[in-house]
């Protein structure tokens, strides 16, 4: 059973992958057999899986410095001290150094969690919603709505998405707000896609015949009895999400787009410390080390959950 | 029916470019801010402002700039850069095969490793190949390739002194004569080896960091493919005749474990595209990647959409590549 790690499902993490119709997650929801089984499943994912746990706890501990980050932090990540300690190596006092203008670079990396969670919540709030609308109302109208809409948003997807971002966010403007437009832009495809497949499944199911014959039928019938089925399978795409827009955040922070300094956002910070790489290692080392660890960490939860909602990849 | 699907992809591209040009024109004239001042350089008077604004049609109505901007976008035409003062098209000639040889490299890099390790970790399943394989496609989902690239740096430059740490070929030294642009071939067309050798040893620290995201996805594809044959029951009757098991896994399996990762050539050409724009500034190699994200540094506006375009286009023209390559791997298929 640990025998599938998040490694072991090539699903989700590839875009390739995500154009598959969404799995038979649905069904949990609707029979009370299944019901069990997503908690056998999930027991399995917390203890079985130690890998599974490790990315549980670097999440949780990511939400934590997001929102008490600037509590803990032992500094103010913005005071600088250019007579005394800049590019100090990392000691007690700076556990992990200081960086050229003398600020503390932990109190930086911790502050640093919560523009990344903002950018990530932001972003895939608009996905999500916005995809969401877009795909429920291609999957439930069908014929020409969908297929106007749904070429609509093949058109965004025809791109490599970080350079469709790069092109966005170049147009609108060098600020972090506008590189959150940019990342939306290219996130909300992927859910209208991944919305609209489960409403087509969803619909020929026999519970929705059910509310049908009793009369319910348009916004309400999609809202109260479809939309809710295909929850599951948005919620595991977002969790692999999460860690993709703080990635992409930050490689767009670092090539000038994005938050600008003295912003602690990690792929800023990194933009600068590029230029001191031979006197300071630890100015680079410690802000990749947060952003590898924190997208590692969402990458396996949302593999393990989905390992552990989709009855279907216990059996391979 | 080849045909049908060439026609069909190319019908799609038109539009696709189209959409791509409408957003890019459309967001950049709706953001306030003024081209021709950026042009014109903040000591220009107001004279020379309004002499740049009407040389380059700035003062038309947006659709009538519209319909210039893409005329001349249809002639290869993607105006001047306001940086190098030079046609973008000249500037795109002279970065591309920078970018096409350290790309070329890194998927060569990628394909090479990631297919054995691939399917050695399937055979060897849970045993330390099937380790390696693992750290491999997930870190390599998870490292951003410019802090990889950085750390690269600092290690086999900055303390090992093994590697240069970047440029394609030492300072001061003159490129080989021009050809295709590219150093490797190039310096060989010229019968240069010690060029040949400089060049190379320029290329590896770059061509790896760029290649280790597209080994993940590859050895991914190929683990999760081989696992799914070796399960069929064509598999299991091979081994029950008693053919021997390196043959049923190269005879049998691996051909038909590769589908999935032909189809993940299109996702591995995204990732070295969009990583060239992260690593090329790492290690000042002269691509269009590093051209771009210079141009968006300096607000230089036509050379930012330009090299956006024409990488938009080289990644859908490969993708289309990549399904008629399918077409005659499965025949199964069909579009």
């Amino acid at each position: 059973m640990s025998r599938e790690t998040a490694v072991g499902t090539e699903s989700a993490v590839a875009p390739v992958v995500r154009e598959m119709p969404a799995p038979a997650v649905t069904s949990l929801t609707a029979t009370a057999t299944s019901q069990s089984q997503v908690r056998r499943n999930l027991r399995r994912f917390l203890i079985g899986n130690k890998l599974n746990l490790i990315g549980l706890i670097v999440v949780v501990l990511f939400l934590l410095l997001a929102i008490f980050g600037q509590v803990f932090a032992p500094y103010s990540p913005y005071a600088q001290d250019i007579t005394g300690s800049k590019l100090l190596a990392p000691s007690l006092s700076h556990p992990m150094g200081t960086d050229e203008l003398g600020r503390d670079l932990l109190s930086r990396v911790m502050t640093g969690t919560r523009i990344s969670l903002q950018v990530a919540v932001v972003v895939l709030g608009f996905a999500v919603v916005f995809g969401t609308l877009v795909g429920s109302v291609a999957g439930y109208f069908g014929g020409i709505v969908d297929e106007v809409l749904m070429r609509f948003t093949d058109m965004f997807l025809a791109f490599p998405a970080l350079i469709l971002a790069i092109a966005i966010a170049a147009s609108l403007g060098r600020e972090l707000h506008w590189t959150m437009v940019a990342l939306a832009t290219v996130f909300w495809p992927w859910y209208a896609r991944l919305v609209r497949g489960q409403i087509l499944s969803i619909r020929e199911r026999d519970f929705v015949a059910a509310a049908e014959s009793i009369g319910l039928s348009g916004p309400r019938l999609l809202a109260r009895h479809i939309l809710p089925n295909a929850v599951s399978v948005v919620i595991i795409q977002l969790t692999l999400d999460v860690g993709y827009a703080i990635l992409a955040t930050s490689s767009l922070s670092f090539i000038g787009l994005g938050a600008q300094p003295p912003s602690p956002e990690w792929g800023t910070m990194m933009s600068t410390a590029r230029n001191y790489f031979r006197e300071a290692w630890w100015y680079t080392t410690f802000p990749g080390l947060a952003l590898t660890l924190t997208v590692f960490a969402f990458n396996v939860l949302g593999d393990g959950l989905q390992d552990a909602l989709d009855p279907r990849s216990g059996r391979r | 029916m080849l045909v049908r699907l060439i026609v069909r992809r190319l019908i799609f591209l038109i539009f696709v470019l189209f959409g791509l040009s409408l957003i890019t024109f459309g967001l950049s004239h709706i953001i306030p801010g003024d081209p021709a001042r950026l042009m014109a350089g903040p000591r220009a008077g107001k004279s020379a402002v309004e002499k740049i604004r009407e040389k380059y049609g700035l003062n038309d109505p947006l659709p009538a700039q519209y319909v210039t901007y893409v005329r001349n976008l249809s002639h290869g035409d993607f105006g001047t850069s306001f940086t190098t003062r030079r046609p973008v098209s000249e500037d795109l000639k002279r970065y591309l095969p920078a970018t096409v040889e350290l790309g070329a490299i890194a998927f060569v890099m990628s394909t090479l490793i990631g297919i054995p390790l691939g399917i050695l970790s399937s055979v060897r399943r849970d045993k330390l190949p099937d380790h390696i394989a693992r750290f491999v496609s997930i870190s390599g989902l998870a490292l951003p390739v410019f802090w990889l690239a950085i750390m690269a740096q600092f290690v086999f430059f900055g303390r090992l002194g093994w590697l240069p740490d970047g440029a394609r070929i030492p300072i001061g030294m003159d490129p080989p004569p021009t050809v295709t642009g590219m150093y490797t071939i190039d310096s060989l067309i010229s019968g240069d080896w010690e060029l040949f050798r400089l060049s190379l040893v320029h290329l590896i620290m770059p061509a790896t960091v760029l290649a280790y995201g597209s080994l993940a996805v590859v050895t991914r594809m190929v683990r999760g493919g081989m696992l799914e044959v070796l399960n069929q029951d064509y598999i299991r009757t091979a081994r029950a005749k008693g053919i021997a098991p390196q043959a049923v896994i190269f005879g049998h399996a691996v051909k038909n474990a590769m589908l999935p990762t032909v189809t993940s050539l299109g996702l591995q050409i995204g990732l070295l595209l969009s990583g060239a724009f992260l690593v090329e500034i790492v290690f000042s190699w002269p691509g269009i990647g590093r051209y771009a994200v210079e141009a968006i540094q300096r607000l230089d506006y036509n050379a930012t959409m330009a090299t956006t375009l024409v990488i938009a286009l080289i990644f859908v023209l490969m993708n289309l590549v990549v399904d008629i390559l399918y077409l005659f791997l499965d025949p199964r298929i069909a579009y």
